[in-house]
């Protein structure tokens, strides 16, 4: 496509970048097809193609973002659907996390909605603050219709008391920093991600991840001083906090790398790898820190992807049950990952069946089901339905994020795909699965129609 | 009638069309003469006999193209591509049957203007589906062009298919081109007997909507009825369709099989409307409406009318024979389509088909778009004049 | 800058544009009007963005009868439309006009029934082309045109453009795919056309309607064929070493009785760009790909590919590789149906699409690259061979204004050259604004004046896409507001 930046505005390392992507755009209007948000609105100022074109005229002309590019670029859920069909390459994440810096430098977004972000921005990341604020969302869940009607801010506010659990998960017997050995002979040390939400709300995913792993000879570390990834401050536009938050990721991994090294950095929410696998590209401008991001980048995998060239515990646990895989748009796009959990899980036993329109989004999209109720909810119903279709007897996923939203919308148990694999091959059993008893679930070896007389 | 013209050359009939709209002078187009019958009767001061404008002027095989001058006779096209293994795959009918002529020739022409397809139109398409290309003179006597010799053409508007069907309302084709295809090495009918209607419906919507590529989907009422699916292609194909087939129909019981040359001169007959040619007194209707409502609609008239009738394209195309009396049915008919479809009267006698809308009566809006159409060729309405319609 | 002239705009209408956005809301709600500067923007262009104009208001209508009633106020008012579906135009077929009104289909985009019996189903018409097909796969079936947009264009655009695609050679472009649709004239009123059946009463007004680019009516509704899926299907890469060997093998396959359901070409560089992409196991050493498709059964795919190969072998190519697997097959096309896209990693382009008779390939091949040769351009040659539409990509440097006027003079001598040899200007894409003044080496004054005049029957103050198709140079003078259709 054509570009009309001025030699002086691509002095600017960013701007560089952004032209760059702008030119390899032809402007076919296949991505148009495989967005969420086009889909449902059927306007193409909320498709990528769109939106490239309203980012590419802000910053070419210089203007401040203005309130209505605002609106379609918030409206994005960086699913990254988009990056999966274009032909051309065109890298439209870093685009828009460019645009989005830009917005937050050059629009006012007035009082209300600043103060959600920073609320946001201040409880998320942290487990202490986000587990506190969890146990006021339970006191907070029956004023959710009252909160709906303040102006401005009200539906945002009840979204987000209803994505809240009612009950608290007890804190994990294995947080904070903290090595745990290989049973048996040590073949790897891998450090994890302990992260900030999932570590909350589903500790369990961290403690099948440790359970399973050391079971297959591999060594974990929980490092000193590691947090969260950065990426739901990065993508409200928090070039600085989400920077901050990256950095001291890199440093407490290098000291690991430094020291006595490691083999891998796992993670087990899609969300966070794509952005820790975008740690090399956020730094490359950073003499300090360009070297230290690429190599965390290229050592971090995520836990499918670790697990996939690996021979899995025999397995102890088989079932007849049909389980619905849904891939997150991290996952899928984000980081490219479309076959490793799935191949994982027939292997763990499961009749596994893709999801219909499985490209589109759940609408969870790390903050976007607060930020923008109606079509997360709308993107959820739909999601939903697409799984139900496929009749499943249990869903697994790879991200914290659309474990929450998509659970809020259906009974049929949903979770890690890293928990299920574990417990069929000798780990503790799911939290999800506790009062749920799967289709010819038994023993390895045990005839199933005997099991089922039982 | 009056006066014939034979013009040799584009140029020559031009010229006498020019002279001819000068004097307001209306003209009757006439091509082999094999359906003089088809239409409102016409009243023309001269005849435009096609007949001198003849031959084949671009054959090239490897391209599946044909191009010959309107008043081509459409056996000498024929000819021409049987000698390639190749043949004009939308089977155009041959009215002669239906109107009791032993001699004459359709020309190639008079298929491309009035769309004439046969059987095969529910697998490759009708006549204007294989027109690509058209020369004409319009009522100005200007020689206009449109599409060419390519399969895939999009420059400007599709005059090619507006010509196609307008019954030289709008137009006098002086050469056409049509997209031809391979003639099947083999074809094979299985013949199914003794199914109502709307089961031999039911049996011919499941094998058209099977992956074996029927090429002929007709149901014959009678004693025995019989339900025919025609197959085409090369000999060791034709076995395994026929078998998978068989297999997946096996609940309207065992078909007969009809090998090439029985099959062949089946699906002529169905083609041509021998069936209903005889008695030649009788009106002849055709009907056309989606599948599925093709017994109930030939239920709905033949319980008001004595009428024979038999289905082709799947049950989506009615023939339909009545007596030639008061309107010849065309108001059952009409009311039995319930406009979801259409009915066209292609045989009766000239009084009733001036009387009666021999089309369907097309709703305001797009009878004001027809005339617009035929004022913008045709401004002082000497080409077929009334033809299709009343002042048109 | 650009050789093509846009009309200039009519200020009384400019002058107008708040009430008329008032207008507009009387019959729209407010998600389905866009009217600030920077959303207008992202409508300025299609898929051929060297053209761009910003257009007076876009309207994305719900409904048939919020068209109609749009429409019937342009009529009445005086004011362009231009109507767009998913804005893939290659051909600048839905440029806007400063002065006009851009209505957008893309609300209207739902499948309204299907019927298995009839093999039909109705739509609206701003669906994807794939969206029906998708629509009826879990029962085997299919629509069956398939522009290497698919993906994202809709059957609006399709319709107007009367789009062909990959395997049309053996099922057909759109119009002979299409039952019936629902249409609004300019002056509001709607009609249907045809509907579930075969063949549709009167003046063939599908047949009219498809291909007219937005210039006749506006389509909302459409009825068309679905086929049922062939039992398999298995494509074929054949590698020669000269582009004139290829084009030689694809005459020999047609002539041989044997019609394959798609056989496309690819050139060297092209191959290159695509492989990178869909890792689809393309030839990297040969100068001309071809990819043959054939369908059916297992035995009867054998019994094609067999005969394909033995034609092939005489023109001894450098590689034969057959499919051997869904997924590859699902490769080799994803292949292909990017390739207008993944060129864009490497160059800006101007896709051509001019029809030629097949037995012209080697000279037309040869003849495009010396001609672009001679204004220094590079091209990558990515087409049908089977019905010979042509899709040279010409590349330069869009952001290099002395480049643009060469890629425009140098796309003109190609397309004039297709003409030449006996074929068209353009095959599949259509007109639009790109090829409007090449018209007249096509046709004659008096080919097109027949056409222009069926444009003043449909819409006699040439209010509908008016820009596009025909020279600017000889049009007939529009009738004043107030006449009205075909009176």
């Amino acid at each position: 496509m054509q570009t009309n930046f001025s030699a002086e505005l691509l002095k600017d390392p960013a701007m560089q970048a952004s032209e760059e992507i702008l030119r390899t755009c032809v402007h076919c209007g296949f991505c148009t097809a495989t967005c969420p948000t086009y889909v449902l609105l059927g306007d193409e100022l909320d498709s990528p193609r769109g939106r490239i074109y309203q980012i590419k005229d802000m910053f070419e002309n210089e203007k401040p973002a203005s309130a209505d590019v605002v609106k379609h670029v918030d409206r994005c859920l960086s699913c990254l659907s988009c990056m999966t069909t274009c032909p051309s390459g065109v890298h439209y994440m870093h685009l828009v996390d460019h645009a989005r810096a830009y917005i937050e430098e050059t629009h006012d977004r007035g009082v209300l909605d600043k103060m959600m972000r920073s609320v946001l921005a201040f409880v998320l990341p942290y487990p202490s603050r986000f587990r506190w604020s969890l146990y006021g969302a339970m006191i907070g869940k029956p004023f959710a219709p009252l909160l709906r009607l303040i102006p401005g801010i009200g539906p945002r506010l009840a979204a987000m008391l209803a994505l809240a659990p009612s009950t608290v998960a007890p804190r994990s017997a294995l947080e904070g920093p903290r090595t745990i050995a290989a049973k048996g002979e040590r073949t790897a040390r891998v450090a994890i991600l302990s992260g900030c939400a999932q570590r909350v709300l589903q500790p369990g995913t961290n403690d099948a991840t440790i359970e399973l792993l050391t079971r297959m000879g591999v060594e974990i570390v929980l490092p000193e001083g590691e947090g969260c990834c950065g990426a739901l401050v990065h993508h409200m536009g928090n070039e600085t906090a989400s920077h901050a938050q990256a950095a001291q990721n890199v440093d407490a991994w290098t000291r690991e790398i430094e020291g006595e090294g490691l083999d891998a950095i796992i993670i087990t929410a899609s969300g966070c790898g794509t952005t820790v696998k975008d740690y090399g590209f956020m730094f490359r401008d950073d003499p300090a820190y360009a070297e230290k991001a690429a190599k965390v980048s290229d050592l971090t995998k995520d836990i499918t992807e670790f697990l996939e060239g690996m021979d899995l515990p025999e397995a102890v646990v088989e079932t007849d049950a049909v389980l619905a895989y849904h891939s997150a748009c991290s996952m899928q796009h984000g980081q490219q990952i479309k076959t490793a959990p799935q191949k994982l899980l027939k292997r763990s036993g499961f009749k596994v069946k893709d999801v219909p329109e499985g490209h589109l989004c759940c609408g969870s999209a790390g903050v976007y089901n607060i930020m923008q109720p109606e079509i997360a909810s709308e993107l959820k119903v739909r999601k939903v339905k697409n799984i139900e279709s496929v009749e499943p007897d249990v869903i697994a996923t790879g991200n914290i994020g659309c474990i929450t939203q998509i659970g809020s919308g259906t009974d049929t148990p949903i979770l890690h795909t890293v928990e299920l694999i574990n417990w069929v091959t000798g780990g503790v059993r799911p939290g999800a699965l506790e009062d749920v008893i799967l289709p010819g679930e038994r023993k390895a070896g045990e005839n199933p129609f005997l099991a089922a007389a039982e | 009638m009056s006066d014939t013209v034979r013009p040799e050359t584009e140029d020559a009939l031009a010229a006498f069309v020019a002279e001819a709209d000068s004097k307001a002078l209306p003209l009757d187009i006439r091509g082999g003469g094999t359906k003089r019958a088809l239409g409102r009767p016409t009243q023309t001061g001269a005849t435009i006999d096609l007949s001198g404008l003849t031959g084949i002027t671009l054959y090239e095989p490897s391209e599946l193209v044909i191009a010959a001058r309107a008043g081509t006779p459409v056996a000498d096209v024929e000819a021409a591509l049987a000698e390639n293994g190749q043949h004009l795959a939308f089977e155009p009918m041959d009215y002669r049957h239906l109107y009791g002529m032993n001699g004459g020739s359709s020309t190639i022409g008079a298929v491309a203007a009035c769309n004439i397809s046969g059987p095969r139109r529910i697998m490759t398409g009708a006549a204007r589906d294989s027109l690509i290309g058209v020369r004409l003179v319009n009522g100005k006597g200007e020689a206009v062009k449109s599409g060419g010799r390519v399969m895939k053409n999009v420059t400007g508007y599709d005059l090619v298919k507006l010509m196609a069907g307008a019954h030289g309302t709008l137009g006098i084709l002086t050469e056409v081109t049509f997209k031809v295809l391979p003639k099947p090495e083999a074809a094979l009918t299985l013949v199914y007997a003794g199914l109502a209607d709307e089961k031999a419906r039911e049996a011919m919507s499941e094998a058209l909507g099977s992956p074996f590529e029927i090429t002929g989907a007709a149901h014959l009422p009678g004693d025995p009825a019989r339900t025919l699916l025609r197959i085409e292609g090369f000999p060791q194909s034709l076995d395994y369709r026929a078998g998978e087939l068989t297999r997946d129909l096996k609940r309207f019981g065992t078909p007969e099989r009809l090998e090439t040359e029985a099959s062949e001169t089946e699906w002529q007959a169905i083609r041509d409307v021998v069936p209903l040619a005889a008695p030649t007194e009788r009106a002849v209707w055709r009907i056309s409406t989606a599948p599925t409502r093709g017994p109930a609609v030939a239920a709905a008239i033949s319980n008001r009318i004595d009428a024979a009738y038999y289905f082709d394209w799947g049950g989506g195309l009615i023939w339909l024979a009545c007596a030639a009396e008061g309107d010849a049915g065309a108001a059952i008919i009409r009311e039995a389509l319930g406009g979801k479809g259409h009915a066209t009267l292609v045989r009766a006698p000239d009084d009733i088909r001036a009387a009666v809308d021999v089309f369907e009566p097309q709703p305001d809006a797009l009878m004001a778009l027809t005339k617009g159409v035929k004022t913008t060729f045709d401004p002082g309405g000497i080409l077929n004049p009334g033809r299709m319609y009343a002042g048109v | 800058m650009t050789l093509i002239a846009m009309p200039e705009a009519d200020p009384t209408v400019l002058a107008r544009r708040a009430d008329i956005v008032k207008e507009l809301k009387r019959f729209l709600p407010e998600t389905s009007i866009i009217v600030s500067e920077d959303e207008r923007r992202a409508y300025d262009t299609d898929a051929l963005t060297a053209y761009r104009q910003l257009p007076m208001v876009v309207v994305l209508p719900e409904t048939t009868e919020q068209v109609s009633e749009i429409l019937g106020f342009c009529n009445a008012e005086g004011i362009k439309v231009v109507a767009r579906g998913a804005g893939t135009s290659l051909a600048g077929g839905a440029l806007p006009a400063e002065d006009a009104i851009v209505i957008g289909v893309s609300k209207m985009n739902q499948v309204l029934d299907v019927d298995f019996d009839n093999r039909t189903a109705r739509v609206q018409a701003g669906i994807t082309n794939i969206g029906i097909s998708n629509a009826v796969a879990h029962a085997g079936f299919f629509y069956a045109p398939d522009p290497s947009s698919q993906l994202a264009c809709t059957i609006a655009g399709n319709v107007a453009m009367n789009s062909g695609g990959a395997h049309c050679l053996k099922y057909g472009v759109t119009t002979n795919n299409v039952l019936g649709v629902k249409a609004v004239l300019i002056d509001g009123t709607v009609v249907e056309v045809g509907g579930d059946w075969l063949d549709a009463a009167g003046y063939d007004w599908l047949g009219l309607l498809i291909g007219s680019e937005g210039q006749l009516a506006i389509v909302t509704e459409v009825t068309v064929r679905l086929l049922r899926t062939a039992e398999g299907a298995r494509p074929i890469l054949l590698g020669f070493d000269r582009v004139e060997t290829a084009g030689a093998c694809v005459s020999d396959i047609i002539a041989s009785g044997i019609i394959p359901v798609a056989i496309e070409y690819m050139d060297k560089p092209a191959i290159k760009v695509c492989e990178s992409f869909a890792h689809a196991g393309y030839p990297l050493d040969v100068e001309a790909l071809l990819i043959v498709e054939v369908e059916g059964s297992d035995d009867e795919i054998e019994f094609y590919l067999d005969k394909i190969t033995a034609i092939a072998e005489k023109h001894a190519p450098q590689s034969l590789k057959v499919s051997q697997s869904e997924a590859e097959s699902a490769a080799i096309w994803k292949g292909r149906k990017a390739a207008f896209g993944a060129i864009g990693r490497v160059s800006d382009y101007m896709c051509m699409d001019g029809t030629i008779p097949t037995g012209q390939l080697p000279h037309v091949l040869k003849r495009i690259s010396e001609i672009c040769e001679s204004y220094d351009l590079g091209v990558a040659n990515i087409f049908h061979a089977g019905d010979g539409n042509l899709h040279p990509l010409v590349l330069y440097n869009m952001n290099d204004p002395a480049e643009m006027v060469k890629v425009e003079e140098c796309g003109a001598e190609i397309l004039k050259l297709c003409v030449e040899v006996g074929g068209c200007l353009t095959g599949e894409h259509g007109v639009g604004i790109e090829k409007r003044e090449l018209m007249t080496h096509q046709f004659d004054q008096v080919d097109l004046d027949q056409q222009m005049a069926l444009k003043g029957v449909f819409d006699p103050q040439w209010l509908l896409n008016p820009a596009k198709v025909f020279p600017l140079a000889n049009r007939p003078k529009p009738a004043q507001t107030g006449q009205r259709v075909a009176a």
